[in-house]
C-alpha cells in the first residue's frame, strides 16, 4: 500500500432501519474503505409481526384478512396462495369464473407493483420525474382495486373457496381503459427511463450477478430473467388457468441493474394482454364456494406446498393441517428471504456507498417477507 | 395424467437410498421421509442431478410427538418437479448438520429456524447472531408450548395476572398432554 492510499481509512455505515427508500424497515451494515463496500450484512426484524404464530391460533377463514399484509406492495399473491393450500388440502372445488378472476386480480397487482418499481429505483437514481408519474399512474389502476374489491391496497378479496364479489357492474370497460391509458404510457416511461444517460449510466454492468450462481443462490423470477434464464411459476408450475392463456415471458441478458428494470417494463406490457385475454374469455357462473360454517370447518390433516410467480419472484405458503379448526403451521417462503439477504450481502461487495440504494431496488426486496 | 416424471424422481432416490420412504403426493410433487444423518448426502445428490433450486427450509413442531419435523424443499428447473424432503429431530437438543456448504441460502433458513424453533445446526458460523429478533432471551417463540398472549400479559407487567388471564379467556397451550 502506498502513502497516497493510507489516508483512507475504513468506516462502518448503517442503511437503514428507517426505509431506505421506500422498501420498508431493512437495515445494511456497511464496511467500507473510502466508499468502496468490503462487507455488507443484511438485518431485518424491523416489521416482524408473528403473522405464523397468529395463522395457528386463528380458525383458516379468519387469516384471510391477514395474509395479504405479508407483502405490502404486491398483497395479491399471499391471498391466492393461501386459499389455493387451503382449498388443495381441503379438497374444497374453485369456480371456473373465480379462477379467471384470480388471474385477473394477480395481474393488476403485478402491473402496480411493477410500477412502483420503476418509480423506486428511478428516485433511488435522483430521477424524481419518474416515481410521479408511476404513483400517479398507479392510482388509476388502485381505482379499479377499490372498485372491486373495496380497499385499495390490502384487498381481502380471495378466500378459499373462491373470490368474495363478482365483478361490479360496467367494471369490465372501466378497466380496459386504465389498461389502454397505461399502454400509452409505457413509450413515455421507456423514454423517460431507459433512454436517459444518467439511468444507464448508473445501472448497465452494475450489481451483476452470473446466471449459474444465481439459480444456486436461489434467485427468482424476474431478477433470474434477467439473467437469461427463462423460469417462470406461471408457466413451469402452472396454477389456476394460467396453462389456458398465452402469454410471453421476456428474458434479458445483462445480469444487471439495467436487466432486471427491463424486465419488470416488459411484464408489464405481458401483464396487460393477459388481462386483456381474461375480460375477453372469463366464462359466466358462480364465484365462490362457499366451505360452510367459518367457526367449525375443519380441514382434513396433510401438508402441502403452493407456489406462485409474484412480482418479486416465487412466493410459497408450506400449509399442514392436523385436521384442525385452525392451521396447523403455515410457512411463509417470500422471494425477498434469499434476495435480500444473502444475494444483496454478496453483491454490494466491490460497489460504492452510493449504489446501495439502487442496487436494493433492482432486486426488489420486500423486507415484510423476510420478517413475517 | 400421467406421473411419470414424477416415478422417475421416486427411482432416482430409491436407487442410491433404500432406506428413504418416497411418495408421490400429486403431479409435480415428491415427498422423501429420511432420518436426519442422511439429508445432506440426499440434498447433495439430488443436486447433481438437476435440483439446482434451493427453495426453502420450513420447520414445524410437533410437540405431542416430542419432535420437530425439517422439510426441506427444491426444485428442478429441467425436470420441473418438488421434492420435499423431511425428517425429524427432537425438541431438546436437536440439532441437525448445515447446508450451506450445498446451498450459501440454506444458511440464511437455517438462522431463521435456529431463533423461531431452537434447532441447531451444526458448522453454520452466524447462527449466534442475531436475525430477527432483536434483544431476545426467551424460548423459542414458534414452538406450540409458547403462548404469545400470557407472554404480554407477564411481560407487560400486569398487576393482576390472573384477573387479566379471565379477561382474555386465555389458556396456555396443553395439547400435547392429552395423548
Amino acid at each position: 500500500m502506498n502513502g497516497k492510499n493510507e489516508i483512507i481509512r475504513e468506516f462502518e455505515y448503517f442503511i437503514g432501519p428507517q426505509h431506505p427508500g421506500i422498501t420498508g424497515n431493512f437495515s445494511i451494515k456497511l464496511k467500507a474503505k473510502g466508499d468502496v463496500i468490503l462487507e455488507a450484512e443484511a438485518r431485518p426484524g424491523y416489521l416482524h409481526r408473528g403473522f405464523e404464530k397468529l395463522m395457528e391460533q386463528r380458525h383458516w377463514i379468519k387469516n384471510v384478512p391477514m395474509v395479504c399484509r405479508i407483502c405490502v406492495p404486491d398483497p395479491d399473491p399471499n391471498e391466492v396462495l393461501y386459499a389455493m393450500g387451503v382449498e388443495e388440502l381441503a379438497g374444497l372445488e374453485v369456480p371456473e369464473r373465480a379462477q379467471w378472476i384470480r388471474v385477473m386480480v394477480l395481474e393488476m397487482s403485478r402491473i402496480q407493483a411493477h410500477l412502483s418499481y420503476l418509480g423506486g429505483i428511478s428516485g433511488a437514481l435522483g430521477l424524481y420525474t419518474a416515481p410521479q408519474w408511476m404513483t400517479g399512474d398507479r392510482d388509476y389502476l388502485l381505482d379499479r382495486f377499490e372498485e372491486l374489491t373495496g380497499a385499495r391496497v390490502y384487498h381481502i378479496y380471495t378466500t378459499p373457496g373462491g373470490v368474495r364479489r363478482d365483478l361490479p357492474e360496467g367494471f369490465e370497460d372501466r378497466l380496459r381503459e386504465t389498461l389502454d391509458y397505461i399502454e400509452k404510457r409505457l413509450t413515455d416511461y421507456y423514454r423517460l427511463i431507459f433512454d436517459n444517460p444518467v439511468f444507464q449510466k448508473r445501472t448497465i454492468g452494475v450489481g451483476t450477478m452470473d446466471p449459474d450462481w444465481a439459480i444456486e443462490n436461489g434467485v427468482t423470477g424476474p431478477n433470474l430473467r434477467a439473467c437469461g434464464i427463462k423460469a417462470d411459476v406461471r408457466i413451469d408450475d402452472p396454477y389456476l388457468v394460467y396453462d389456458q392463456i398465452e402469454f410471453e415471458v421476456p428474458t434479458e441478458t445483462g445480469c444487471d441493474m439495467f436487466s432486471r428494470a427491463m424486465i419488470r417494463f416488459q411484464e408489464i406490457q405481458q401483464s396487460i394482454n393477459i388481462v386483456r385475454q381474461v375480460l375477453d374469455r372469463m366464462p359466466k357462473g358462480p364465484f365462490l364456494n362457499k366451505p360452510g360454517n367459518p367457526l367449525m370447518w375443519r380441514v382434513p390433516a396433510g401438508d402441502v406446498y403452493v407456489r406462485v410467480e409474484s412480482s418479486k419472484g416465487e412466493f410459497g405458503y408450506y400449509i399442514v393441517s392436523d385436521g384442525g379448526v385452525k392451521p396447523y403451521r403455515v410457512h411463509v417462503r417470500g422471494p425477498s428471504m434469499t434476495h435480500g439477504i444473502h444475494v444483496i450481502e454478496t453483491l454490494l461487495v466491490g460497489q460504492r456507498v452510493a449504489d446501495v440504494s439502487p442496487i436494493m431496488f433492482s432486486l426488489d426486496i420486500c423486507p415484510p417477507d423476510i420478517d413475517r | 395424467m400421467s406421473l411419470e416424471k414424477e416415478q422417475k424422481v421416486v427411482d432416482l432416490i430409491k436407487v442410491s437410498f433404500e432406506d428413504a420412504e418416497a411418495e408421490i403426493q400429486r403431479e409435480r410433487r415428491v415427498k422423501v421421509k429420511v432420518a436426519p444423518n442422511r439429508v445432506f448426502p440426499l440434498v447433495a445428490y439430488l443436486k447433481g442431478n438437476g435440483f439446482k433450486h434451493f427453495v426453502a427450509i420450513s420447520a414445524v413442531d410437533w410437540i405431542r410427538d416430542g419432535e420437530i419435523e425439517l422439510v426441506y424443499h427444491l426444485w428442478n428447473y429441467d425436470e420441473k418437479v418438488h421434492v420435499m424432503i423431511k425428517t425429524r429431530v427432537p425438541r431438546d437438543g436437536g440439532s441437525m448438520p448445515t447446508l450451506k456448504p450445498l446451498f450459501n441460502q440454506a444458511e440464511t433458513y437455517e438462522r431463521d429456524i435456529h431463533e423461531f424453533f431452537g434447532v441447531h445446526f451444526e458448522g453454520n458460523e452466524k447462527l449466534d447472531r442475531e436475525f430477527i429478533l432483536e434483544d431476545w432471551d426467551g424460548p423459542p417463540p414458534m414452538r406450540k408450548d409458547f403462548d404469545t398472549r400470557l407472554f404480554s400479559a407477564e411481560f407487560y407487567d400486569q398487576e393482576d395476572l390472573e384477573s387479566e388471564a379471565l379477561r382474555l379467556k386465555i389458556q396456555p397451550y396443553k395439547g400435547h398432554l392429552k395423548k
